[in-house]
Formats: C-alpha cells, structure tokens, sequence
C-alpha cells in the first residue's frame, strides 16, 4: 500500500508539527514568561492590604485628651465580585443609598479590591450581616481606628474634623489611598502630616472571589506607626467655662492667651458643629445644611471673622499719639458735649464727657476727645505706628485659613472712595469704626503689647519651648501710660463689670457697629496688671454695648481661671 | 496470523489515565475521584471485552449501533430531561452522555461505509458518508452544545482522505465554508475566490471546477445578504456562539487564569496538590476542560513534556496501526479514532495555552467524565482487537 505510506508520512508530519507547536507554547509560557506568570499568580493570590495607622491624639494643656481614637467596625466590597442580591441585601442592612457605593466604587480604579463602603456600622448591623454571611459574595467587614472628639463641639474649630479623602484631593496628595482620612479645618488639618501616622501593610491570601482565606506567612506584615500625639496649649475645663457663658448668645468667639508666651488658651467660636459627624462620612444633605446655615456653623469666627473693632482701638490711637510724642497724658482738647461738629457733619459721642485728659479719655471711652486726636495726628501716622500692632497682617497662628482683615491707608481710602473722601472718615478711624476690620485673635494678639512691654507674642496652640516674638518699636512710656489709662478702664471706667476681686485688671470695651444688625460687643483685657498670665478677648455679636456684656464675660474668664490656677497650685503643693 | 495486542498502547492509555486518576484527586472533591476511578475500572472492563470481538463482527454490528445511537439523541431531544441545556441521561447517580458514545458510532459507521468503496472517486461517493455525520452533527447542536457538534465533521475528513480521497477534492469539497467566513471582508473574499479559480483551473476537473466554483460564488453571495437581514441581538448572539471568546469579561477571564496556571508552574511546578491558581478557585472547570491547566500548574514543564509526548506516542501508534493493518474497514476506524483522540487533544491543550478559542472539550483520559471515557475505551477496545488481527484481510 504505497498510497498508505505516502498519507502515513503526511499525517505523522502533521502530528509532528502539532507536538512541537505545544512544545514550544509551553516552553514559552513556563521558562520564558514564567517569572511573569509565577508573580500574576502571587498577585492574584496574596493582596496587599493596608492597615490604617491611628491618628495621633489632641491633649490639651493639662494633658486631657480632647481628641483621640476608637475601635469602629467597616464594611468593604470588591466591585468585581459583588453581585445584586449582595447589593441589595447590604443596602437593606445598612440602609445606605446605591448611589453612594457607586461612588465609592468609582473610586477604586482597581475593581478587584476592595473599597469601603460603610463605616462605624453598629452592633445590631454587623450581627445581621453575619447572619446573611454565607450568601454574601464580595464582601469584607473589618476593624479600623476611628477619630473621636469627647467634648463634640467644643473644640470643633479649633481642633478641625477629619473627612474621607476626595477624588481631587487624592490627584494632589499621592501618598494618601483611597480609604484615608485627612484632616480638615484647624489643628488636625494644620498638623496632619504629623498627625496622620503611617499606615501598615498586611499581607493576606484570598481566593478567586477576594474572600480572605488566611495570612501569609512569606511575607513580614509591615505594622502600621502611630500619628504622633499633639500636646496643645489648649485649655480644656477653660473653654467649657467659656462655653458655658457664653450659652445664652448665639454668635460669638472667644480668645484667651497666655501674653507672655503667645499659648492659646481658648479658642471659641459659636455656634459650632460636632466634628464626629464627619467621620462616617457625612450625608450630602447634612454637609449643604451646615454650609448654607445663616449663622455658618463651620465659620471658626475667632480666626475668619474680622470686625471693627470700636472703641478697643482707642487704645492704640493713644498709643500711637504718644510715642510720636504729639500730645503728652495731660492734653486735652476741647470739652465733648456728645457730639463734634466737622463742617455741618456732625459726630456723636455716646455721653457728655466735658474736658478730658488722655487717661480719662481712655477709661470713658470718650470718642469726642479721640475725633480730635486722630484729627491731630493723621491716617498717616495712624497707619504708620498702628500697623506695627499686627492689624491687616496674620498673625500666623497654626490653624489654616486665618484672615487678615484690614487697617485702611491713605491709598486705600482713595481708592475706595476716590476723592470724595474726607477727614469724616479719619474720624470714624480714630474710634475704631468704619472700614478698620480685625479678627478677635488680631486683638487679641494687639493688646498683649500692653501686657509684655512691647513685645507680641506669635499665637499658637502647639506647646513649645522657644517663643517666637514680635517686638514693636513703642517707648515703654507710651505704653506705660496707656496702659494706666487700661487698668483704669476696669477700675472705674466702661469695664468696671469685669473686674476681679484682689487682682488688677487692664482692659478695654469696645462697640462695634454694625450695619446689618444691633452692634456687637467687644472686650479685650489682661490680668494681672502688673505681670499678666491670661488676655482675654471676648466678642459677642448682636449683643449690645461691650462694658454690659461682654465685659462681665471676660470678668467671669478670668475670675474662673485665677481661681483653677489657685487650686492647681494648691495640688501641687500637697 | 494471529499477533498479540500492541502493548505499547496500553502503556501509554495506562500512563494517560494514571495521569488524569491523580489530576482529578488534586482539583475534585474525593467523591468525584472514586467516582472516576469507578468509571476506568468500568472502562477497561469493557475494553477487554470489545478487544475479544472480531473487527468483522464490528463492521457488521456498525450499522445498528450508529442507528441505536441516532434513536438515543433524538430521545434525548424528545425527553429533555433536567434543565437546558440537556446533554445528559441520568440515572440514579449516574450522567450517560449519549454524545460521547455517538463518535464512537459514528467513527464505526463511516468505517463501514468508506470500506465498501475502494477509492472516492466523486462527490456522489461523498455524500453517503457526510450524511451519516451530518445527522449526530446536527441532533448534538441543537442540544445546544456545539463543542461537541463540530468535532464530527475534522474526524470524517481524516477519515475521508484516509479511505482514499484526494486531498484537493476534500478541499474543494468543503471550500464554500471558508467562502463563507470570507465573506464577512469583500477584498479577503475576491482575494479568496480569484485564488480558488486559479487553483481549479489547473486541476483540470470539470466538475470540480463548476462545482467549486458555484457554491462558492453562491455561498459568498448569500451570507452577506442573510446577515444583514438579521437583527442586531441576533448577529450578536451567532457571534458569541461562534467565537464566545470575544466576551471579555468571562471567556477571556478564563483563558488569563488558565495561562497564568500553566506558566507559573514553571519547569518543575508547585508541587503536587499545591497549585494556587486550582486551590483558590481562580482556574474555572478545574476537573474538566482546564485540568491540563491544573497539570501545567502543578508539575510544571516536565509535567506537561510528559503528558504531551505520551499523548504524541499514543497517535503516532495509533497511526502506524492503520498504516499497517491490512483490512480496509479497520484501517479506517482506527484512523478515526486517532483522529477523535488527536483532535480532542490538540483543541484542548491548545485552549488553555490560549492558542485556540474556548469550546469546552474534554481532554481524553484525563479529564473528568465517565461517558467520554467510557466511549474511547470502547474504540480503544476494537483498536486492541484489530490489533490482533492487523496482518489479516
């Protein structure tokens, strides 16, 4: 069979052809690409899985945490694996919106790992979640750190929130994963680098459905650092003292420091929103309510809100009278008789106060006798010497988005009102009303110069062992004097109401008028007189004169806080 | 004469079914390797007894298996037992999968039909034996399970050009299917049809020449206009029966884990029972189509060297059997059968290195299932026999 041999031979070449084709295939796929196959295999098998590192804690000044972490339970999918009656039966136990675990989903660029959905699910949910767990596909439950704030609002601008990362923000911040929390608003957001802490890896060996079927031994878990802990020079039982008095108002801020070091004691701001509302991630509907509320509940008024600051500014008219040596203690101008005349304008003063010297006008608060003044020295020199107190400048305080407000020139007068602007203006200048804008924290800061020779100190809220100063050019007579006219303020002028029994206070009040509404209520004052430990500035909105309201609130601040210092030394002592 | 059976076939068979009794332990629970294991004991049972036949007896009985086999796929349509698809006969715990016996019938019928003739002279001669595949064919597909269907028509060709058909009539014979597929591309088309002309042309057959020409011409002309006919989800679903390894997200899933099994065994494997890829679930069908995956996986190159070379040695023994035995009708059915068995191979290997689309064809010897294993002990068992009697008219 000739005819067989020649198909024989044909066919064997075929199978011959066939073998090597396999042969080389597999050579090709097991020698050649096999490291690549062997570490796709590893892949698929082992995941990487990153181990949130807990935040550092928030202490205040005496050590008691006002931020710190707890245990909270989370809930992950794996876009890949999960399916409907996975989805649908989560969204029943959770009670979460499908739209938001697409979102999260959308997220996650890699759809074979998983993204948390949920976080701080409650007992009864995780129970019922167990229950369904064998029909669960894609699905993970862990154990993270969440933050927690104990005092809620209290310390809500202050200390800031934590939130999930965004989109955008991971585009900017490339170290961050998907899960990650970063901190926003105040101290967390100023200090998140230190804060944040360096997340862990572990290693975990999952099936073909993501399921986690154990761990790996191979490969050594990378544990996860802490964030470093942040001891503030915050005041705790301080702030809830302020906190307390100022309850019946509705808008308010309060900033009390230590003006020999620049330590914040208390920063407050009213109303306030609970920063652990933001951890599990905050509802849509929530976050535009607390943005759009009239009263701005996320505003931290002690750092973002500029006032004038009214009379308080007084101070710094004289001040800067005297160290241009225009005018000595004793001058006077003529007798206010509740209003000045400039041209057929005329400027109100809120009393009679007849012949004044410059003490008594400070402790009177007699705008008749500082319309002359300003008038006397000019916005130049005004601006010149009151731009040193720190006013229209930050103060560079470690919390983010500080404002500067504004101390007007003479450029900027014309330029806002262009020709047509008048010494009316100087006027309105010199008695702190009118277009001067500061933030509480600025006064603040401003009036430590009374209390420490000169010298400011830079606010923080971070304890520290070197102070860094900003020492003003005023001659120690000048401040000296003004601050005599201060102390007398307290003793026996418009702040009598804040004063403290056996201690020596310095202060001013101050009435900031405004536009909208009834006039806010000013206060800034220290104590002791002769060597101060706290300042206190004290701003109500809405609420009236500041020797009546505001004053007694700053009297209460620092009474409270001579007293709890009484006590601590007492303790120490046994 | 009488010749004792090809021992070296049943050595290679034992190596193949030892190989696929310890790949089954590996990816299947225990019960479905007893259950293997109960299926070869079954299986060579029955080999030894079909090796005791004569091939003549074989020949004559061919006729009423094929038919038996024919009246058992259409009960299986009529019957529709268990849900879609219904590919199964069940009884007790026992699946008989009535396709896996018809290539068996088949493989015996065309056998008889092709032995009659001494040579296949025209397409009038053809027409017999397409016709008795063309039946299994089309009841195997409307099952649905097309993996199975199309394995009929590369065994009757080897088996048509083994029994004495030209080549270039075989490929004549079959063109309008490539015209067809050539029709979807007008330029590869023409490229097509002016190449088959020529081709013709200087074979210098009339009625080849007419014949290829016609159907080709036609059948390049209707598929365009069929097609289009079709609704949009209809086209889609014909293409994603034909090539259901278009489908990113299941078919090709499958393919990347099976590649990714195979090649992260490397040279020797991980090591028996300790394939990542099979214990974690990622290889789909691990005791059935992707076992060679499995394999790859765990033993590695020299796991799949062996496994391949015995295989080849398998055919080329097979082949040298046809060649040399002398009775027309045997050396037709074990061309067959070589065929069946080279053919399953090579789409299945090929599968899961990811040289040829996924159309879920078992493995013989090695993947699971009882019927497919049962069917080729059974040809295997008349091999055995002709074997016997190869030197035998």
């Amino acid at each position: 069979m000739d005819e067989n041999v020649k198909k024989f031979k044909i066919i064997r070449n075929a199978v011959i052809v066939i073998c090597v084709i396999i042969i080389l295939s597999s050579i090709r796929l097991q020698i050649i690409e096999g490291a690549k196959y062997n570490r796709l295999s590893e892949n698929n098998r082992i995941r990487q899985k990153s181990v949130a590192a807990p935040r550092g804690k928030i202490f205040d000044r005496y050590g008691v945490e006002i931020a710190n972490t707890r245990p909270g339970f989370y809930v992950s999918a794996i876009q890949s694996v999960i399916d409907e009656s996975t989805l649908a039966e989560l969204m029943r136990i959770l009670d979460i919106d499908v739209a938001i675990i697409q979102e999260r989903f959308k997220l996650q660029k890699n759809p074979f790992l998983p993204v948390k959905i949920a976080h701080d699910i409650s007992y009864a949910q995780l129970s019922v979640l167990e229950e369904s767990w064998d029909r669960m596909k894609g699905i993970e439950v862990g154990v993270e750190p969440l933050r927690n704030y104990p005092y809620d609002d209290l310390f809500a601008h202050v200390v800031g929130y934590v939130g999930e990362i965004t989109q955008e923000e991971m585009i900017e911040r490339q170290e961050y994963a998907i899960d990650d929390y970063l901190g926003r608003m105040g101290l967390e957001e100023y200090y998140e680098e230190s804060l944040k802490g360096v997340d862990g890896i572990e290693y975990v060996e999952v099936d073909a459905w993501g399921k986690e079927v154990g761990t790996i031994s191979e490969k050594r878990p990378i544990p996860a650092m802490y964030g470093n802990d942040l001891h503030t020079t915050l005041d705790c039982s301080l702030t809830q003292a302020v906190a307390l008095y100022l309850e019946e108002y509705e808008k308010a801020a309060c900033v009390c420091i230590d003006p020999r070091t620049g330590d914040v004691l208390v920063l407050y701001s009213k109303p306030g929103f609970d920063p652990n509302r933001f951890v599990h991630g905050i509802d849509e509907q929530e976050w535009q309510l607390l943005n759009i509320a009239p009263d701005a509940p996320m505003y931290n008024r002690a750092t973002m809100s500029c006032y004038p600051c009214g009379s308080t500014f007084k101070a710094f008219v004289a001040l800067a009278a005297l160290d241009a040596s225009m005018i000595t203690e004793h001058k006077t101008f003529k007798p206010c008789q509740g209003y000045y005349r400039l041209g057929n304008r005329i400027f109100r003063c809120w009393k009679k106060h007849w012949r004044l010297d410059l003490t008594h006008a400070i402790i009177h608060s007699c705008d008749c006798y500082f319309y002359q003044l300003g008038r006397l020295v000019g916005i130049d020199t005004l601006h010149a010497k009151i731009r040193e107190v720190g006013f229209g400048r930050l103060t560079t305080i470690d919390i983010p988005n500080e404002k500067s407000g504004l101390l007007p020139d003479r450029s900027w007068y014309e330029r806002r009102y262009g020709k047509y602007w008048t010494e009316g203006h100087i006027l309105n200048f010199s008695i702190g009303q009118g277009d001067i804008l500061v933030t509480p924290l600025q006064l603040a800061c401003a009036f430590t110069l009374f209390a420490n020779q000169g010298r400011i100190p830079t606010p923080h809220c971070i304890q520290q062992d070197e102070n860094t100063f900003h020492d003003t050019h005023f001659s120690q007579e000048a401040i000296a004097l003004v601050a005599k006219g201060l102390q007398g303020v307290v003793s026996s002028g418009t702040g009598m109401l804040a004063r403290v029994d056996g201690i020596a206070v310095c202060g001013k009040t101050g009435t900031a008028q405004n536009p909208h509404g009834d006039d806010h209520s000013l206060f800034v004052g220290y104590a002791p007189a002769d060597d101060p430990e706290i300042l206190v500035c004290v701003i109500v909105e809405n609420a009236g004169h500041g020797g009546s309201v505001a004053a007694p609130i700053a009297g209460k601040i620092m009474r409270l806080f001579f007293q709890s210092q009484e006590s601590r030394k007492h303790a120490k002592a046994n | 004469m009488q010749k004792r059976i090809d021992l070296r076939i049943i050595i290679a068979v034992a190596v193949l079914s030892l190989i696929g009794l310890l790949m089954i332990f590996s990816t299947a629970p225990l019960t479905v390797f007893y259950r293997q294991v109960i299926w070869l004991l079954c299986s060579v049972l029955v080999a030894i007894v079909f090796s005791r036949i004569s091939p003549r007896i074989w020949c004559n009985l061919a006729p009423y298996i094929y038919a038996g086999l024919i009246v058992l796929l259409v009960l299986l349509l009529v019957v529709r037992p268990g849900a879609y698809p219904s590919r199964w006969f069940r009884f007790g715990s026992v699946f008989l999968q009535p396709s896996e016996f018809a290539k068996f019938a088949t493989v015996l019928f065309l056998a008889n039909i092709l032995a009659v003739k001494k040579r296949m002279q025209s397409y009038r001669d053809m027409f017999a034996p397409l016709a008795a595949v063309i039946v299994p064919a089309l009841l195997v597909f409307i099952e649905p399970d097309l993996g199975a269907a199309q394995i009929f028509f590369p065994i009757a060709i080897l088996m048509l050009y083994w029994s004495g058909t030209r080549a270039a009539k075989l490929f004549v014979f079959f063109s309008p299917i490539v015209s067809i597929a050539a029709s979807f591309n007008i330029y590869i088309w023409v490229a097509y049809f002016a190449g088959l002309a020529v081709f013709l042309y200087f074979q210098k057959q009339m009625v080849d020449f007419i014949y290829g020409m016609v159907s080709n011409f036609l059948a390049g002309l209707i598929t365009p206009v069929v097609w289009s006919s079709l609704k949009t989800y209809q086209q889609q679903r014909i293409i994603s029966f034909f090539s259901p390894w278009v489908d990113p997200q299941g078919m090709s899933w499958q393919i990347i884990q099976s590649k990714i099994a195979i090649g992260s065994g490397r040279l020797i494997g991980k090591g028996f029972l300790s394939g990542t890829q099979k214990k974690l679930a990622f290889l789909p069908e691990r005791h059935t189509d992707f076992i060679f995956s499995c394999l790859g996986e765990e033993f590695g190159l020299l796991g799949v060297l062996l496994t391949t070379i015995v295989f080849i040695y398998l055919l080329y023994r097979l082949l040298v059997l046809a060649k040399e035995t002398k009775n027309r009708f045997a050396s037709i059915f074990v061309s067959g059968v070589f065929a069946w068995i080279g053919y399953q191979m090579l789409l299945n290997i090929g599968m899961t290195m990811g040289l040829l689309p996924i159309t879920g064809v078992p493995l013989p010897f090695i993947s699971y299932g009882g019927s497919s294993l049962l069917a080729t002990f059974m040809a295997l068992g008349i091999c055995f026999s002709i074997s016997r009697t190869r030197f035998n008219y």
